[in-house]
């Protein structure tokens, strides 16, 4: 079972958006690898590719040689965090684990483990839609560990956390990856980034823009923003106007 | 042995017991069709000696205490529905087929889980208030016993109907991935078709025998009295009936369900 995530040729569209666009690359045991790009650059969408959640209309993806979809027990291969909170706000943080773990035939006392480890313990009682957002990430990093993955798929896992909790996660990431797991992890928070990623992968509308080590990437005495914004600056779908103030 | 479908399966249960969704729904549809059902036959009980003979010939001792479910079957349809859209509408779906990628596995799992919880339900609300109207409808010596001819295969038809509308909710909410249109579809499946196969009956019967409210008459009673028996299908029609509609939402819910959530 190969720990390398690989996407070859990988095209899927939504009506007329190309929302990912001939995109090939792999990503590497041992690293951290971070995942750029503007709003709708469509790293979630390939993110769902890889997972078997969105069927590519061209190329494919792959998570240690084989489709998720062929996967035995893909909790255990692989864990991910989605973008947004999907969890049942009926179910409470246990049964919500619970029931994942009864699918990938995990024993039950795993639950407890990651609800500990994520600080949710006190709460795993709880409805989930009573939880905050912060409280729900938690929930949802639990969910990713759940099967002692090698590889982790992480969208946006800062999303809602408190500082403790983004330097937990940051510290957790460099952990994982310095024991030969496999972490690509999506962010727009660039000096995050450049605190875990050791690697990154840069698209724009839905095409690769760099495969690069971090220290390629951001020269000396400039910042990750800065190499940041520079690449992407012809890839934004979404600018902003320049303030104007209130006043004329 | 552990296999993708014994987790899934394990998994599916685990989802519908932690729901309160599920048991609100289930507690209403039972007393809800229970409570309609007492009034019927302890009216009919107690208004017995002064009824007129024609009122006494329409008397159905398994039908009319089984009479409150063909308004509750809705709310057991309901829960069929949220079985599965709520799925959709929370994302949960997305950890579902993380866990079971195999679409048809996972479907397979949802649809054995549901349908047996539904078939348990539907039975239990049967036999119950069967038994209980009975011993309403013993004060005037009108009740009947499980072992009277036909009195078994009603009741126990009462219950698959109610098992049936369970699944027709579930596939529509597979299909739809929406409460509030499955919801909408069912009441209009079961309530609006009945209207529109009366209104076609100059034409044919055929649309009204194909309805499930037709069908329930024949299903659930031992003397069916319909306005027009015409319009009521066969025992055995309304077996296939069911059958029909059991097989319309089992693959059109698969189909849908194995496409891209
Ligand atoms: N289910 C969908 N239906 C239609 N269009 C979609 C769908 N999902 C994504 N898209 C479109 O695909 C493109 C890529 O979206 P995606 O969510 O992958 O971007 P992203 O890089 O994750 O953006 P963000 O940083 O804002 O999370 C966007 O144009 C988006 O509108
Ligand atoms: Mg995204």
């Amino acid at each position: 079972m190969g720990t390398v995530i690989r996407c070859e040729h990988l095209t899927k569209r939504f009506g007329r958006t190309t929302a990912v666009d001939d995109l090939t690359f792999d990503v590497h045991p041992g690293r951290v690898t971070g995942f750029l790009g503007p709003n709708g650059a469509g790293k979630s969408t390939t993110i769902r590719a890889v997972l078997g959640l969105d069927t590519p209309d061209a190329g494919r993806a792959l998570v240690g040689g084989v489709a998720y979809r062929d996967l035995q027990q893909p909790l255990r291969h692989i864990g991910a965090l989605l973008d947004a909170g999907a969890v049942h706000r009926g179910h409470t943080a246990r049964a919500h684990l619970s029931a994942l773990a009864a699918a990938a035939h995990i024993r039950r006392d795993r639950i407890d483990q990651v609800l500990a480890l994520v600080g949710l313990t006190d709460v795993a009682t709880r409805r989930t839609g009573t939880l905050s957002l912060g409280m729900k990430q938690r929930l949802g990093i639990a969910t990713a560990l759940l099967g002692d993955p090698p590889l982790l798929i992480l969208d946006e896992p800062v999303n809602g956390l408190d500082p403790e909790g983004i330097r937990w996660i940051r510290t957790l990431m460099r952990t994982l990856a310095a024991e030969g797991r496999t972490v690509l992890v999506s962010s727009h928070l660039m000096s995050e980034m450049a605190l875990t990623a050791d690697h990154l992968l840069v698209i724009g509308r839905g095409r690769l823009l760099a495969d690069v080590a971090m220290a390629d990437f951001v020269p000396p005495g400039t910042s990750l923003e800065d190499a940041y914004l520079d690449l992407t600056a012809t890839a934004v779908d979404y600018r902003t106007q320049p303030s104007q103030g209130t006043r004329p | 042995m552990p296999t993708a479908l014994s987790g899934a399966v394990a998994s599916e249960i685990v989802k519908l017991r932690s729901l309160r969704s599920t048991w609100l729904t289930a507690a209403f549809a039972m007393a809800f069709g229970l409570a309609l059902s007492i009034a019927d036959v302890s009216h009919i009980a107690s208004s017995w000696p002064r009824m007129a003979a024609a009122d006494r010939a329409q008397f159905d001792p398994v039908g009319d205490s089984l009479s409150g479910f063909s308004f509750a079957v809705l709310a057991f349809g309901v829960l069929g529905v949220l079985a599965v859209s709520s799925e959709y509408t929370t994302g949960l779906i997305r950890f579902t087929l993380l866990a079971t990628p195999r679409r048809g596995v996972a479907y397979t799992a949802k649809t054995l889980v549901v349908g047996s919880f539904a078939l348990l339900l539907g039975q239990l609300a049967a036999f119950g208030s069967f038994f209980i109207g009975q011993a309403f409808l013993a004060k005037q010596h009108l009740q009947v016993s499980l072992t009277d001819p036909g009195v078994f295969r009603a009741v126990f038809c009462a219950g698959l109907y109610l098992f049936a509308v369970t699944m027709v909710g579930y596939g529509l909410g597979a299909v739809l991935r929406h409460t509030a249109g499955a919801i909408a579809s069912l009441f209009a499946l079961v309530y609006l078709g009945y209207g529109a196969a009366k209104a076609v009956e100059g034409w044919s019967y055929l649309p009204s025998k194909l309805m499930l409210s037709n069908a329930a008459d024949t299903l659930a009673q031992i003397q069916p009295h319909p306005p027009r028996p015409e319009r009521v299908p066969s025992l055995t029609f309304a077996l296939l009936d069911l059958a029909l509609y059991l097989t319309l939402a089992g693959v059109l819910g698969a189909w849908r369900f194995t496409r891209d959530a």
